[in-house]
């Protein structure tokens, strides 16, 4: 459990960080909040040559809210995002996601950019961002390129990052509907979710269903929005009928890995019930029961 | 508690905790030794393997690397282990120090790499390249008895490593009678032990005086140091073993490890110092494993529940290699199975399998699954004949009127109270009202169970108990009590702490014996140069063995003091004497009495003034004691716990947990409450959260703490504990052991309030662990066909 040799760098800029990221190509590795990459530099089983400390780049943590858009800094801590007011009145969904990632002392470290770039098909933030439809903004050695979230993750652990690049920051189109919800389940407090679903929606004046956003981390090889989960409840009213029809119609559009560990139908039965206490927890929520 | 006491059963702060919360304590990591060498094994990929070939040519030459041994190389340095005690049904095993012709699991040690650094050592090992040629893995226990099976031990003939039986009384002749003969299943999966702290040592040979300072977190110093010394080919006194402060263990740092041993052989073959610090990964692969057991019950019952007979077939894996008798944990859980309940004719078959995977070893309640056994089967009975569960416990439970109560096995339980405690947890947890809670709730769709589990804990084991299951080295204590000329008092035991918090409750026993106060003793462990032989901690046996042994010590110094004292004060002798913390104290009419005499004056005089010691009184204040105790004590409890579990996910949530327990005269209750909790939340967290897994190939998918899952404070409920002291009679003070019935007691009344539960939807729990998965997977099958799956 010792990391197998690497040179280590910490740039003082983001343009030295990606010069060094770029002169060392694949063999570099950005080193964010190092939650997931220090256990896996212990275990080799990430074996950079150069680790590419990111921890001076303050200028990327950061929160900025418009009228159209919460942009979150790169570097920013799942604790800032989980208590940050600006979060909480803009995007709350973002904000209990983020709370629920793992523990506090994880929470301190762990950072936005490094959980995209990461990519754990189970992981909280990777989840809200393909829900919403973030939009990552990332820089390279020709300047910056923005992708959408769903695109940049390509499979678990792969992401459309090349050689020089680094995230630097998440785009969070707002508005979003104001009834959300995220729901997960895991074996402990702290462990990634073995499915977890993320919900945002409106009621329209005759309370029926609009804005819907309907997404689901853990059953696939990235997270999933299910754009025609969401066209099924357009214009429905949430009530029982509605919730357990798009419960059993989500768990019939997965098909989650099937292992001895965690079998496929049981992915299913977990995306069917929090998919219904997503929608009982949003609806709670704003009748305030 | 036992009156008249005034120093046993205070509540003691813990005295290691200033040095452990203020982060002074000294563990292994913590001991400076310059240019100490590193090492790094080097281990198999696969469960089942001859190994071809060997090639450590490039790894030898790389940076820092002062070596790379195998097999072959140790074997020149080493003895082999060889585990032949005369015993019945069990095959002789021998072991080499690391393998050399074959591996046995994956994660077995087949190379040594020796470096300046930790970094470069596992630079190099991983250049070693080791040619396999694999074989058929076996990793199950049907696997194992298959006619056509692979051998996982070539040099045994078949891999039934032990097989042993009894029969008393007439249990056939019981089932012909039976009203009812009711069967059951118990299957409990492997677990390990996860101490914080991993396995890990220092050893340090001084060539000069031709001698091995061993630095190891261990249970049994004295043990290790003779095992040591013997595969070492050295005498005892040409090895000193130290433990320094050790982060947990369970059970599972009391063998001499492989390792452990090549780093010893190492040092003196170098004459360097070099030290191996187990990483998680290889804790949780290659250390020790425990608990993976099958059992099946047929009991004969009447109408009323009453058992008749019970014949049990207990079959165990006991992975790859034996660091331990096969026989030894197994052969435990078959004898004391009846536990709180009156049966007399009874038997039992154990078979205990070799297979591809890391040797078992005992873990905290080495018996853990008998509650489960044995309490399942009670409800199993309540199950079959539509009687209420309760009313099963207390048809058969052993009263006051039954004791002593010699068990089918011969085991006497004596100053025992299962019934007492089944009453007292029954009334605390209201089953009554629980009953009613739980239909309404059913009506709502909501699914609670209750679990009853009583315990019949073995504790102490003495000599006599070591001797009859094969293991090496005795079972009784010794001490060492002196009084320093200052009149301060230090100590010294075989046992040795890790974490259990020894330190008051030990010098409790001696200021008790002795008539100090705790404050003013010292007690020293984990030296072997200084502490007296001991068969160490295991078992439950601190309090009784290490805390006896000490408190009889401690009674002998006070006998010489009272006698000194007496002289001093012109008495013929010290009938009338007693001392009270540190006091010389005399009887006037119906008073104690203070005379203005202490310790401090006596310790003076033996020691500085002699020469007016009265006529054969030697000089000095140092005593010495061994004690052998009984081959078993007995504690016991009754465990009661409220779920509910959630039908659609499978989710176990624990609503309520207490336990009524009765662990005699207690030492230290601070000491006692955190053993209870401890042991209760190490029984939850197994039953419902961890599980080392391997694959049909024999590869193990639980070598990282996010894949063993242990329970933190979040998965636990709040325990509430019910007190009983029954002291025992046949030990000094009273004492008896504790600390592993929690364990036993969690597991059992778990799964039993699971079932409970789960009853109306026709799922009863027959192997753990509880994960959500499983209890969806039962609840899939018992549904009928055409049920479909609802929501809440």
């Amino acid at each position: 459990m010792k990391p197998a040799p690497f040179t280590y760098h910490r740039p003082a800029s983001l343009a030295e960080a990606l010069t060094l990221l770029l002169r060392h190509g694949p063999a570099a590795k950005p080193l964010a909040g190092g939650q997931s990459l220090g256990p896996m530099l212990n275990m080799r089983l990430a074996r950079p040559a150069h680790l590419v400390d990111l921890n001076d780049l303050i200028e990327l943590d950061s929160l900025r809210v418009t009228e159209d858009t919460l942009e979150v800094g790169a570097l920013t801590r799942h604790h800032r995002l989980a208590n940050a007011p600006e979060v909480q009145r803009s995007l709350p969904l973002l904000g209990a996601a983020a709370a629920s990632i793992g523990h506090y002392t994880i929470r301190q470290r762990g950072t936005i950019g490094g959980s995209l770039a990461h990519a754990d098909p189970a992981a909280q933030l990777p989840l809200i961002a393909v829900t919403l439809g973030a939009t990552l903004v990332i820089s390279g050695p020709d300047g910056s390129r923005e992708i959408a979230a769903a695109d940049f993750l390509q499979s678990i652990m792969t992401v459309d990052l090349r050689d020089g690049e680094l995230i630097t920051a998440v785009r969070f189109p707002l508005p979003v509907g104001d009834l959300w919800a995220y729901e997960a389940f895991s074996r402990r407090h702290g462990d990634f979710a073995l499915v977890s679903v993320a919900l945002s929606f409106s009621r329209d004046a005759e309370g029926k269903i609009v804005a819907l956003r309907l997404g689901l981390g853990g059953v696939d090889t990235v997270p999933l929005r299910l754009p025609e989960i969401e066209a099924r409840g357009q214009g429905r009213l949430a009530d029982e009928n509605t919730i357990r029809d798009l419960a059993i119609a989500t768990a019939t559009a997965i098909a989650p890995e099937d292992s001895e560990q965690v079998p496929a139908v049981y992915r299913r039965e977990l995306a069917e019930t929090l998919v219904v206490r997503a929608f009982k927890a949003a609806v709670n929520r704003e009748e305030g029961a | 508690m036992s009156d008249g006491f005034t120093e046993i059963g205070r509540a003691l702060p813990r005295k290691e905790d200033r040095r452990l919360v203020t982060g002074r304590g000294r563990y292994l990591d913590d001991l400076a030794s310059p240019g100490a060498l590193h090492v790094s094994f080097v281990r198999s990929p696969h469960a089942h393997a001859r190994i071809l070939e060997i090639d450590s040519a490039e790894a030898a030459e790389m940076p820092g690397v002062v070596g790379v041994f195998t097999g072959r190389d140790l074997d020149h340095m080493t003895t082999r282990l060889r585990l032949a005690p005369p015993i019945e049904g069990l095959q002789p095993t021998e072991l080499t120090t690391l393998p050399i012709n074959k591996v046995r699991f994956h994660g077995d040690p087949v190379a040594c790499v020796v470096a300046t650094d930790r970094y470069l050592a596992e630079d190099a090992a991983e250049c070693v390249t080791v040619e396999y040629e694999q074989l058929r893995a076996v990793t199950s226990i049907a696997e194992a008895f298959a006619p056509d099976a692979a051998l996982v031990d070539d040099s045994l003939s078949s891999n039934l490593v032990s097989h042993q039986t009894l029969s008393v009384g007439d249990p056939a002749a019981r089932r012909a009678e039976a009203h009812r003969v009711v069967e059951a299943r118990f299957a409990l999966h492997r677990h390990t032990h996860v101490p914080l702290e991993t396995r890990g040592c220092l050893a340090d040979w001084d060539d000069g005086r031709a001698h091995l300072n061993m630095h190891i977190g261990n249970q049994v110093p004295h043990p290790l140091r003779s095992q040591l010394a013997s595969r070492l080919g050295l005498s005892e006194s040409q090895v000193t073993v130290m433990s320094p402060d050790v982060g947990g263990a369970f059970g599972q740092k009391i063998a001499l490890y492989r390792e452990e041993l090549t780093v010893a052989a190492l040092s003196r073959h170098l004459c360097r110092p070099v030290r191996w610090r187990e990483d998680r990964m290889e804790n949780l692969m290659s250390a020790a494993h425990a608990r993976e057991y099958e059992c099946r019950t047929r009991t004969s019952v009447s109408e009323t529940g009453r058992i008749l007979g019970l014949e049990l077939e207990i079959d165990e894996d006991f992975g790859g290699y034996c660091f331990y008798p096969a026989n030894y944990m197994a052969r435990v859980i078959a004898l004391i199975m009846t536990g709180p309940y009156r049966i007399q004719d009874y038997a039992y078959e154990v078979r205990v399998a070799l297979t591809n995977k890391c040797g078992a070893g005992p873990m905290r309640a080495p018996m853990a699954i008998t509650s489960w056994v044995m309490e399942g089967t009670i409800d199993a009975i309540a199950r079959d004949l539509e009687l209420d569960p309760v009313e099963v416990r207390r048809v058969n439970a052993l009263g006051p009127e039954d004791l002593p109560y010699k068990m089918p096995t011969g085991e006497i339980l004596e100053d025992v109270t299962p019934r007492e405690t089944l009453e007292m947890a029954v009334a605390a947890i209201d089953v009554a009202a629980f009953r009613e809670r739980q239909t309404q709730a059913r009506s709502e769709g909501r699914y609670l169970g209750l679990g009853l589990c009583t315990v019949i804990e073995s504790t102490t084991y003495g000599s006599e108990f070591y001797k009859s299951a094969g293991i090496p080295g005795s079972g009784h204590e010794s001490a060492w009590v002196r009084i320093e000329p200052s009149g301060v008092v230090n100590a010294s035991v075989g046992l040795m702490g890790t974490g259990q918090g020894y330190e008051s409750p030990l010098s409790q026993a001696v200021a008790e014996g002795l008539g100090v106060r705790s404050e003013d003793v010292t007690v020293h462990m984990g030296n072997t140069d200084i502490a007296p032989y001991g068969m160490g901690s295991r078992g439950g046996r601190g309090a009784t063995a290490g805390g006896g042994t000490l408190y009889l010590c401690a009674l002998k110094a006070r006998e010489r003091v009272l006698a000194i004292a007496a002289s001093m004060l012109d008495l013929n002798d010290a009938g009338g004497l007693r001392m009270r913390a540190g006091q010389i104290e005399r009887m006037i009419g119906d008073d104690w009495q203070k005379v203005g005499l202490a310790l401090t004056d006596v310790a003076r005089r033996a020691y500085l003034d002699p020469l007016v010691l009265p006529e054969g009184i030697p000089p000095g204040l140092d005593f010495s004691q061994s004690y052998d105790p009984p081959a078993m004590t007995y504690s016991n409890s009754t465990h009661a716990c409220e779920v509910e579990v959630d039908l659609q996910t499978g989710a176990i949530s624990i609503d309520r947990y207490l336990v009524a327990e009765d662990s005699g005269t207690i030492l230290n209750p601070i000491v006692v409450s955190g053993q209870q909790q401890g042991a209760i939340a190490m029984g939850l967290s197994g039953a419902l959260l961890e599980q080392v897994v391997y694959d049909s190939s024999g590869q193990n998918l639980s070598a990282t703490l996010a894949d063993y899952l242990v329970a933190s404070p979040n998965e636990l409920p709040e325990f509430e504990i019910l007190h009983h002291h029954t002291p025992n009679r046949r030990t000094p003070a009273g004492i008896k052991g504790m600390a592993e019935g929690g364990v036993m007691g969690a597991i059992g009344v778990i799964a039993n309030a699971v079932s409970d539960a789960l009853a109306p939807r026709g799922v009863t729990i027959k192997r753990l662990p509880l994960t959500p998965q499983s209890i969806r997977a039962l609840l899939r099958e018992a549904a009928p066909s055409s049920m479909k799956r609802t929501q809440s």
